[in-house]
């Protein structure tokens, strides 16, 4: 059967967004804006809601739409406003915002001050076309960087947010109760450490492992997660992909986790 | 003009069918478009419906649909008038046969555009009398095989015009190809102006884009970033696009990152969607290509005010980027040569800078506006002379179409027999 494509079919509403290198984020909306139809919403006012997923009670963050000329409006997530750390889904009352051109250029390869806390707000696409904001929010934050191999080790080299380095620093790897720990080094607000890959490999391997790595910037301080959050990658773990490393009945690599925290995984050999 | 595409699909994904739309886009605003498109397999075009254009189809393939046509009895023979040279005979069938005939026919349209060739095939053989009928070419001649450059070599003729995308493959079309009376000209691909500012050279990343098949040889790009590093290990290098239906590079290039140790250099993003975003990101954007049909992604970067280092391939990098100027050429296959043109740019802010705003400023030329100028000049020229009637008369389209169903008939039996002796020697 032939027909013709309805061109004029309402589509939902859609934001361009530009991320500033401070945290801040723009959205720009086409077609739907504050001078449009009456928005099923309190109080009337077009707003733009960030709501967080999988938070109970409920969290949300309303950014006002105000008109930006022509048919378009505009909502601003100021940098000073805080995001708690998690995925907040965008809409316009109940209705999901599709994302549209995401420019996040300055949020490539940033390098934020030292002291800390340290805020990272992605905007990116959902699996299902949806717009989302990935928001990181860290008092203390250890930015893994480069990542180097030896003989069945890697070394880590990252930056420090909100604390000192200083005596006795040390990585830790986690995996439940087990921890196994290296010394750190570090100048300034830069670390590394090496991690020898068979000590994540004893006792005997079962089945795999996966260790989620730590950083306790001075003896006696608390222990900071190793992650990578300082650029525009919202999920890194495909794109970031490092060299694996066979050992005695085992191999391993780094990687990282869906929350782009840095990680090895330790795999038996069959 | 009342001008009617000829369209695969204008529900998928791919550079036909955003060129297509662009330009009906662009004539639109002056003149009555549609986009015709042969198969529908979902309900919204993929890429955004262009504006002001009515878009039909003719095969219904989705399912939910009430005029779903899938289980039409002439869906599963194969086709007959689409021609089994063409890539996409497979899809093709009976039903598309008598569709498209059925359309031809009745067509309302001053000009008719075929946008592939066993389209411009139906083009050639099916319009009824009077519209001006064009076809497109979005590969080469170079890239069909044997059998389709024979197919069209003798259907092309029922043409008014073909159109090309670069000047070298039209030279093949003029020189290889015997079209008296057809009219060959060269139009490239428009690209939008971007709708992000442009880059200001300033990031230390080089870019490519573009699905990641033997044929990009991101390989070589890889070899050459790895001579990069060495000098810059400042500077890295990301790749958006993912594998298709022809293969997948994905983890040859994985291993290769991994051999060359560039792992915290060298980033496969992944596919992107629109790409401008991604563009701007970089500074310097990189072709390595082994053959480029018009070099889309050369003029998307440049929209975004990237030079571009690409392989001086056949067809499209060189009449598109002015070496030394824009961006630069380097031969084929030759990553020192891409490593010393990335460092040339790498190496000197300055001259980085000014490639990437004379970059920006020749790629207006692209612009969907002016591309569709040049159309509609052509278009507007065809119809002011009349359909094959200046040139070529009546008679001698009859005659063609005389000699077209007896050819027809001719290589159906030598196929057949071709068929038989290959299916023999595989026994």
């Amino acid at each position: 059967m032939t027909g013709t494509t309805d061109a004029s079919r309402p589509k939902g509403p859609r934001a361009d967004c530009v991320a500033d290198s401070a945290g801040g984020i723009t959205f720009d909306m086409a077609g739907h804006g504050a001078g449009e139809a009456p928005l099923p919403e309190r109080g009337g006012e077009p707003a733009l809601v960030l709501r967080r997923r999988g938070a109970a009670p409920a969290e949300e963050t309303r950014l006002p739409l105000t008109p930006a000329g022509g048919d378009r409006s505009r909502a601003v997530l100021p940098s000073t406003v805080e995001l708690a750390e998690g995925h907040w889904d965008v809409s316009v009352g109940d209705r999901p915002v599709e994302p549209g051109i995401r420019d996040v250029r300055a949020l490539v390869d940033r390098v934020p001050g030292p002291s800390g806390p340290v805020a990272a707000r992605v905007p990116y696409p959902t699996a299902d076309g949806r717009l989302a904001v990935r928001s990181w929010l860290r008092a203390r934050h250890a930015e893994a960087g480069d990542l180097t191999f030896g003989e069945g080790a890697c070394t880590v080299e990252g930056r420090l947010y909100g604390a000192p380095l200083g005596a006795g620093a040390v990585a830790e790897a986690r995996l439940g109760d087990e921890v196994r720990e290296v010394p750190a080094s570090g100048e300034g607000h830069a670390f590394a450490f090496t991690l020898p890959y068979d000590r994540l490999a004893r006792p005997s391997l079962d089945r795999q492992r996966v260790w989620q790595l730590w950083l306790r910037p001075s003896a006696g301080a608390e222990p900071v997660r190793v992650a990578r959050i300082l650029d525009d990658v919202w999920d890194r773990r495909n794109v970031f992909v490092y060299p694996e490393s066979e050992g005695e009945g085992f191999r391993a690599a780094p990687c990282y986790s869906a929350d782009n925290e840095l990680c090895v995984r330790v795999t038996p050999l069959p | 003009m009342h001008i009617s595409f000829l369209l695969h699909n204008a529900y998928g994904i791919g550079g036909t069918i955003r060129t297509t739309f662009n330009l009906a886009e662009a004539l639109a605003a002056r003149h009555d478009v549609e986009i015709v498109s042969v198969f529908r397999h979902r309900d919204e075009p993929t890429l955004g419906a262009p504006a002001g254009v009515t878009l039909k189809h003719l095969v219904d393939l989705r399912r939910h649909s009430p005029g779903y046509d899938g289980d039409h009895p002439d869906y599963q023979a194969p086709a007959r008038v689409f021609p089994r040279g063409d890539g996409r005979w497979k899809q093709y069938s009976r039903l598309t046969d008598t569709r498209i005939a059925a359309h031809l026919r009745t067509v309302e349209a001053d000009v008719v555009v075929g946008t592939r060739p066993g389209l411009n095939v139906h083009i050639a053989r099916q319009t009824r009398r009077g519209p001006v009928r064009v076809g497109q070419e979005h590969l080469t001649l170079d890239s069909h095989g044997y059998r389709l450059r024979r197919e069209i070599g003798f259907r092309y003729p029922l043409l008014d015009a073909v159109t090309t995308v670069t000047e070298a493959d039209a030279r093949s079309y003029r020189t290889r190809l015997k079209l008296p009376g057809v009219r060959i000209d060269a139009v490239p691909n428009s690209v939008p102006a971007p709708t992000v500012a442009p880059a200001d050279s300033t990031a230390k990343w080089v870019v490519a884009a573009g699905r990641l098949t033997k044929v990009k040889r991101y390989d070589l790009l890889v070899e050459a970033f790895a001579k990069v590093v060495a000098a810059r290990p400042d500077w890295r290098l990301r790749i958006y696009g993912s594998g298709d239906a022809t293969g997948n590079e994905r983890d040859a290039l994985r291993a290769l990152i991994e051999q060359r140790g560039l792992h915290n250099h060298v980033h496969l993003m992944g596919p992107a969607n629109p790409l401008e975003p991604e563009w701007v990101k970089g500074s310097v954007a990189a072709v390595t290509s082994r053959l480029e049909s018009f070099g889309m992604t050369i003029v998307e970067a440049m929209r975004c005010g990237l030079p571009v280092v690409s392989t001086d391939c056949p067809h499209g990098p060189r009449e598109i980027i002015e070496d030394g100027v824009d961006g630069r050429l380097v031969p084929v296959g030759d990553a020192d040569a891409v490593a010393e043109a990335l460092l040339g740019l790498i190496q000197d802010d300055e001259l980085r800078r000014r490639a990437g705003q004379a970059a920006l400023a020749a790629s207006r030329r692209f612009d969907p506006v002016r591309i569709a100028e040049r159309h509609e000049a052509l278009f507007a020229e065809l119809v002011a002379r009349g359909s094959g009637a200046a040139s070529r008369g009546r008679g001698r389209d009859a005659l063609h179409r005389a000699r077209g169903a007896v050819l027809d008939a001719a290589y159906t039996a030598r196929y057949r027999a071709a068929d038989v002796l290959r299916k023999g020697k595989r026994a």
